[in-house]
C-alpha cells in the first residue's frame, strides 16, 4: 500500500511546518520507531517515526521548503516495488506517529 | 530546530526577531540579552534559539523572575555602556519594570542634562491567547505618552526584523512589542542589514473607502476583515502603524484625505488607547472626519474561549464597525 | 591612612556642612534633603573609591556628589538651578550627576537606584579593570522589593556593586523599628550569602576603614558586599518636612557630630592645632563663598530647555 507523509492536522496552534532534514531517501527503509523527518515549527521540532515498516518513496516537500499541516511531505510504501501513483491526492494518510521535542 | 536561523526567503516570526538580534550580538561585542528562559531554554517564544550557544551566559543572561531588577539592570547597564535588550515574555508584567523603565530609562537623557544615555531594548509580548486576565493586556498605550520613550510593534516577519534592528540601534530606551498570535505567523524575510525607521507607518493594503489603523496582530484582523468587506464592494486600505511613539500621522492622514472614513482598530483598551490619540491628531489636521474606534470590550481577558473572543475585535466585528461608519458616519 | 587623609576628610566633611548651610539660608534654597550630620557616611566612602568606580546615591546627594571630589561651584549651581550645573539645571539635588568625575549620581526615587547601580556594576564587571559601583541608600529603601531583588542577582552573577546603607535611624518621620523587621541592617544581605557588617557612620575613620576593606574585597572578585552605617540626620528629612524628634534627642544627636569627633581627635593626636583647624575652616569657607558666586552669576536655564535631551 502506497500512503500519503503528513502531518495531520488539525493541531492547535500549529498551521504550517518548514522541513529541517529527511533521514533518508527515496528507497530508505525505515522500521518503526525509526525517525523519518524532521519538521520544524514556530515553537519545537517535530519528529516524525515510522510506527510500521515503511519505505521512503518520494519526497514531495525538501528541507528547507514549507508544508501546511494536513498536507503531504511524501510518498511512502509498505514495500519498494509498489508503482508509484499518478497523485498522491488520492492515497490513504500514513500511520506515522509524531512528536514535538 | 536549525541551529543557525539562516536568512532564508521564508522565515517563522521567532526567527525573524532571533536574526536581528544575533546580528546586533555580532556586531557589537557590548551588546547582551537579559531575561527568563532566554539562555539554554532559547527564549519562551524560542526566539532566541541558538544565540546562548554562539555567545554564551555572559552574554544572553537568565534572570530570575524578577522583572524590576531585570530592567534596572538593563537602565544601569545600558546607562555605563552596554547594550542591553531585556525580554519580558508578558507585557502584562512590563507593570513590575514601570519604575526603572519610566522613572529612570526615560527620563535619564533630560535629567542629567544629557550625559546618560540608555539604549536599552525592553521587549514584550502582548496579546490574548488563552491565558488569562493577567496574561493577556496590550498596554501599548500606557507606554505611548511617557517622553523619552519609543515604542513600536512589528505586524509581520519583515518588520519583526527590521523594527527589532533599529530597536538595537538607538540611542535611547525602546519598548518593542510583538504579539503571541504573530510567532505562529511566517513570512518573507528578504533584506538583511535593512532597518525600519521610527515613526513610519507601512500602508499594508490600500483602498479608498475607509481607513484601518491598526498595528501588531490586528493588522492581520483588518486584512481578514477586508477581504469580508470586499465581497460587498467595500475597499478599505490597512494602515499599520509599526510606531507608536513617534506615530507617524502624516501617513494616517494621507489616507484619510483619501478615504474620508476612519476607524482605529486597537486589541487594548479604547479608553485614552491609541485610537483617541489618533482620531484627535488626525482631525486636529483634517478637520472633522467621519471615525470610529474599535478595541476590547471594557472588561479583563478570560483565558475562556467563549470569553475572550467574546472581549477581542475579531474580523467580523472590524467589517461591520467599517460598515456602521460608512453608513452612520 | 595618613594624618593628610585625615585632614583630607574633615576638611571635605566641613566643605559639605558649610554648602548645605550657605544653600539653607537662601530664598532659592528649593526642595532639600540635607546631609548635615551624615557627612562622614559620604566622605568615608568616597575616600575608598578610584577614579574608575562609580557612585550612585539617592536624593540625599549633597555630601556625596561633594565627597566624590564634584566642584562645589557646579553643585551649588545644580541645586538652584543654574545652566552651569552638571545637569544643566534640569536635575536639581533629586538626580545631581557626573558620570565623567565618577559620580553616576542622585536618583529621587527611594530604592529606585539600586538596580540601576546593578546594571552598572555589571557594565564595569566588563571592563575587568577592578572598577567597582557603590550605592548609597537610607533605611527608608530597606523594605522595598528593589533592594531584596537587588542583592539576588548581585549575589548570583557576582557584580562589582557596595551597597551602603547610610540608615539615620528614620525613614522621614518613621523610625526603623516601624518600618523594618531586622533591627540590624546588614543582616538583610545574609540569605544572599553577601559579606555585610555595620559601624558607626558618625566616625569618619570607622566608616573608611570598613569601605577600604570591602570596596577591596568587592575588587578582588568577592563578589557584593553591604555596609550599614549607623549615623544621624541632624535637620528634619527635607525642607518640606517638620520635624518630629524632640529637644533631648536632637542635642544627644549633635553631641555625635562626625565632624566635631574628628577635630577633635586630630587636636588630640597633634595632627590639627587650633591655629591650623581655623585656618581649614576659612579655607572651605572661601570655597563654599566662591562657590555660591559662581553659582548665582550662573544663569538660568532658558525655558526651551525644558523639553530638550528628551530623547
Amino acid at each position: 500500500m502506497l500512503y500519503r507523509l503528513l502531518l495531520p492536522g488539525p493541531i492547535v496552534d500549529l498551521s504550517e511546518v518548514r522541513v529541517l532534514e529527511w533521514h533518508g531517501a527515496p528507497g530508505t527503509q525505515f522500521n518503526p520507531g525509526d525517525l523519518v523527518v524532521e519538521l520544524d515549527t514556530h515553537k519545537a521540532v517535530v519528529e516524525m517515526r515510522a510506527s510500521s515498516k515503511t519505505v521512503l518513496r518520494k519526497i514531495l516537500i525538501e528541507a528547507g521548503e514549507w508544508q501546511r499541516v494536513g498536507e503531504p511531505l511524501a510518498i511512502v510504501s509498505d514495500s519498494a516495488d509498489e508503482p508509484l501513483p499518478e497523485r498522491a491526492e488520492d492515497l490513504p494518510q500514513s500511520s506515522a506517529t509524531y512528536e514535538m521535542v | 530546530m536549525s541551529a543557525e536561523p539562516v536568512l532564508t526567503r521564508r522565515v517563522f516570526f521567532r526567527e525573524a526577531i532571533c536574526l536581528a538580534v544575533r546580528e546586533t550580538l555580532d556586531a557589537e561585542p557590548n551588546a547582551i540579552v537579559m531575561g527568563q528562559d532566554v539562555g539554554a531554554f532559547g527564549g519562551s517564544y524560542k526566539e532566541f534559539y541558538g544565540l546562548f550557544e554562539r555567545f554564551g551566559p555572559a552574554r544572553v543572561r537568565d534572570t530570575p523572575v524578577a522583572e524590576a531588577a531585570m530592567v534596572g539592570l538593563g537602565v544601569g547597564a545600558a546607562a555605563a555602556g552596554l547594550r542591553t535588550l531585556v525580554s519580558i515574555t508578558y507585557m502584562d508584567f512590563v507593570l513590575l519594570a514601570l519604575d526603572p523603565l519610566v522613572n529612570y530609562a526615560a527620563k535619564a537623557r533630560f535629567k542629567t542634562g544629557g550625559q546618560i544615555r540608555v539604549p536599552m531594548v525592553v521587549k514584550l509580548t502582548a496579546g490574548a491567547k488563552g491565558q488569562g486576565v493577567a496574561h493577556s493586556q496590550s498596554l501599548e498605550s500606557w507606554l505611548m505618552s511617557v517622553p523619552g520613550l519609543r515604542v513600536v510593534a512589528p505586524s509581520n516577519v519583515a518588520d519583526a526584523y527590521g523594527l527589532m534592528r533599529s530597536a538595537l540601534q538607538a540611542d535611547g530606551p525602546v519598548v518593542y512589542v510583538d504579539h503571541k498570535r504573530l510567532f505562529p505567523t511566517s513570512g518573507p524575510l528578504n533584506a538583511s542589514g535593512h532597518e525600519v525607521p521610527f515613526g513610519l507607518a507601512a500602508v499594508s493594503r490600500p483602498g479608498r473607502h475607509a481607513t484601518i489603523v491598526t498595528h501588531s496582530y490586528m493588522v492581520c484582523v483588518a486584512l481578514a476583515a477586508c477581504d469580508q468587506l470586499a465581497v460587498s464592494g467595500i475597499d478599505c486600505e490597512v494602515i499599520d502603524l509599526r510606531s507608536l511613539a513617534p506615530l507617524d500621522l502624516a501617513t494616517v492622514c494621507t489616507s484619510v484625505s483619501k478615504t474620508g472614513a476612519l476607524l482605529t482598530l486597537e486589541e487594548g483598551q479604547v479608553v485614552c488607547g491609541i485610537g483617541a490619540e489618533i482620531a484627535y491628531q488626525v482631525q486636529a489636521r483634517l478637520g472633522p472626519v467621519r471615525v470610529s474606534r474599535l478595541g476590547a470590550v471594557p472588561a479583563p481577558v478570560s483565558s475562556n474561549p467563549v470569553l475572550e473572543a467574546a472581549s477581542l475585535p475579531d474580523a467580523a466585528r472590524v467589517a461591520d464597525a467599517v460598515r456602521r461608519l460608512l453608513t452612520e458616519g | 591612612m595618613t594624618a593628610s587623609d585625615d585632614i583630607d576628610a574633615l576638611a571635605a566633611m566641613i566643605l559639605a556642612r558649610e554648602l548645605e548651610s550657605a544653600l539653607s539660608t537662601r530664598a532659592d534654597c528649593g526642595f532639600q534633603l540635607l546631609s548635615s550630620g551624615q557627612e562622614a557616611v559620604a566622605v568615608g566612602v568616597a575616600a575608598a573609591l578610584l577614579a574608575q568606580d562609580q557612585l550612585l546615591c539617592s536624593g540625599r546627594s549633597i555630601a556625596p556628589a561633594l565627597a566624590r571630589g564634584l566642584d562645589p561651584g557646579r553643585v551649588m549651581a545644580e541645586l538652584i538651578g543654574r545652566a552651569s550645573g552638571p545637569c544643566l539645571g534640569r536635575g536639581g539635588r533629586g538626580h545631581l550627576s557626573q558620570p565623567s568625575a565618577g559620580f553616576f549620581g542622585a536618583h529621587a526615587v527611594v530604592a529606585g537606584n539600586l538596580s540601576i547601580a546593578a546594571g552598572v556594576a555589571l557594565a564595569l564587571q566588563a571592563r575587568r579593570d577592578r572598577s567597582i559601583a557603590v550605592c548609597l541608600f537610607g533605611d527608608g529603601a530597606c523594605g522595598a522589593g528593589a533592594l531584596h531583588e537587588t542583592m539576588n542577582i548581585a549575589a548570583l552573577w557576582q557584580l562589582p556593586l557596595l551597597l551602603v546603607c547610610d540608615n539615620n535611624l528614620y525613614s522621614v518621620s518613621t523610625p526603623r523599628a516601624a518600618a523594618l523587621a531586622p533591627q540590624r541592617l546588614s543582616d538583610l544581605a545574609a540569605p544572599f550569602g553577601i559579606e555585610a557588617c555595620t559601624v558607626d557612620g558618625m566616625d569618619v575613620r570607622v566608616v573608611r576603614e570598613a569601605a577600604v576593606a570591602l570596596t577591596d574585597y568587592v575588587r578582588n572578585g568577592g563578589g557584593p558586599a553591604f555596609l550599614e552605617c549607623i549615623s544621624r540626620r541632624f535637620a528634619s528629612h527635607s525642607t518640606s518636612a517638620r520635624e518630629t524628634r524632640g529637644q533631648q534627642e536632637l542635642a544627644a544627636d549633635r553631641e555625635l557630630d562626625p565632624i566635631t569627633r574628628l577635630e577633635n581627635a586630630l587636636l588630640s593626636e597633634g595632627a590639627l592645632s587650633a591655629q591650623t583647624a581655623q585656618a581649614l575652616r576659612e579655607q572651605v569657607r572661601a570655597r563654599v563663598m566662591a562657590a555660591c558666586a559662581f553659582a548665582e552669576a550662573s544663569p538660568l536655564p532658558v525655558p526651551d530647555q525644558a523639553f530638550a535631551d528628551v530623547g
